[in-house]
């Protein structure tokens, strides 16, 4: 017999925790569901990758990021039967709910470029976590001549300044170590411009060029020659390489659904963009990396995201924008990627400020999880200060 | 048998449609023909430079009533 649960929350990232700890916060009973006993940071696996952190800075336990109350319970799901309100584990405990929340990001898909796998094992990644981007590091850190490409096996992958932040916090490790020149950083994009968006990579062009940055566009890593150190593309061109970061192919969770077209061709659960409810289902939701919405899979989206979802729980008529704030950090400076449905990516400066803001934000990472009713109105002053139109009318 | 490949990207902001053009490439078989629907102007520059820089055909590339069509025949690959 499944166990019945108030709010049952299957992820605990960023979405699955604001979620739940929001709607703890207002009394509901809530229980998460998380296969990891630790949260990871995911940005912070560009700092652990290319300028050599320590992991400890960007994990804490789960137990200690849900509020008391919140029961937390260790497990993988398995499958996810929205007809029947049934969650199934891998070790074969069931639950049903009263609202359901998926909240379990994305999967990666090493099995789709040839060599992936290899390159992952060989050098590292910094995308699968602490000990992957541990072992770029190593590899990265001992370079001493040669070349280190970041390159995209796919045009959607989360964080879409990531391979620009990896190149650039790559140049200033080597800028600092006097080795810039020796070591070169190629920049390979599966986009035409410098940049997803063509405006934003007028502006971040000239900024990779001053940071002694080559960058390759149209070049979507089809498949890798680890033993010759060679990418190939899907354009049909080459890169060689002495140590390669690749950002692997990205899909759903991988998750039993029924039914199943409850999730699109890649697996990500098709929900209303402004809701985030799973189509035909007015008990389940999806926040964050896991559902198809045309915005970009970012924690900012995973937070805004489970805001709604929790407001929507709680009978608040709260509705998701899209509304992106990717940060780009440079050698000391930063500027904030800010796009919502409405509107593409505007036109923003980068500065010295805004690296501060993103460091602030970096900081401020694990109280606004655990605590969301209290930091959720400071961000709120921030994203409306911030807003598209705001921004398109007065520049930032 | 090549097959003809729709790709709707009409209403999506720059870089939606040529992403969706480079996951469909992705698929491909060679004499496939790829027809790109986008709405988005950037579209027209960023295919051409597309077609340029992968070798395959572009068969046909015009707009009517702000609907961007790409029609692209798959050669460069092997």
């Amino acid at each position: 017999m499944a166990e019945k649960k108030q709010i049952l929350v299957l992820g605990g990232g960023a979405g699955g925790l604001i979620t739940g700890n929001l709607l703890a916060a207002h009394g509901y009973q809530v229980t998460i569901v998380e296969k990891s006993d630790y949260h990871l940071f995911q940005p912070g696996m560009l700092w652990i990758a290319f300028q050599g952190h320590s992991p400890e800075r960007y994990i804490k336990p789960v137990a200690e990021l849900v509020k008391p109350g919140v029961e937390l319970v260790k497990g993988v799901v398995s499958e996810i039967n929205l007809a029947d309100r049934l969650v199934r584990l891998s070790d074969g405990r069931e639950y049903s709910y009263e609202y359901l929340v998926v909240a379990l990001g994305a999967a990666y898909d090493y099995d789709a470029v040839s060599g992936n796998k290899e390159l992952l094992e060989r050098f590292g990644d910094f995308y699968s976590g602490a000990e992957h981007a541990q072992r770029l590091w190593q590899s990265f850190s001992s370079l001493r001549e040669g070349t280190l490409v970041v390159a995209a096996a796919d045009p959607s992958y989360k964080c879409p300044p990531a391979p620009h932040k990896a190149a650039f916090l790559a140049a200033e490790t080597l800028r600092k170590k006097g080795l810039l020149g020796k070591v070169k950083v190629v920049l390979a994009l599966p986009f035409v411009h410098e940049y997803a968006s063509k405006n934003l990579a007028e502006i971040i062009a000239p900024k990779l060029k001053e940071a002694g940055i080559e960058v390759r566009t149209m070049f979507t890593v089809e498949s890798i020659d680890v033993e010759n150190k060679k990418l190939y593309s899907l354009e049909g061109e080459e890169l060689s390489f002495d140590v390669a970061a690749l950002i692997p192919v990205h899909r759903g969770p991988l998750v039993k659904v029924a039914p199943e077209d409850a999730v699109d061709d890649d697996g990500y659960f098709k929900v209303d963009k402004h809701t985030l409810r799973i189509e035909g289902y007015d008990d389940a939701y999806a926040v964050g990396d896991c559902n198809n919405t045309p915005t970009s899979k970012t924690g900012v989206t995973a937070h805004l995201g489970g805001e709604v979802v929790a407001e929507r729980i709680m009978g608040y008529d709260a509705v998701f924008t899209g509304r992106t704030n990717c940060p780009l950090v440079t050698d000391g400076e930063a500027l904030f990627v800010i796009s919502d449905y409405e509107h593409p990516p505007v036109d923003v400066r980068f500065s010295k400020f805004k690296r501060l803001l993103e460091d602030m934000f970096i900081a401020m990472y694990w109280p606004s999880l655990r605590d969301p009713e209290k930091w959720s109105p400071l961000f709120r002053a921030y994203f409306e200060a911030t807003s598209p139109e705001k921004l398109a009318q007065l520049g930032w | 048998m090549p097959e003809k490949i729709v790709v709707d990207a009409r209403n999506m902001a720059c870089p939606g449609p040529i992403t969706k053009l480079t996951k469909a490439y992705r698929k491909a078989k060679p004499g496939d023909i790829i027809e790109v629907l986008a709405t988005d102007p950037g579209f027209k520059p960023d295919v051409q430079a597309w077609v340029q820089r992968t070798g395959n055909e572009l068969l046909e590339l015009k707009e009517e009533g702000g609907v961007i069509k790409a029609v692209i025949k798959v050669t460069a690959k092997k």
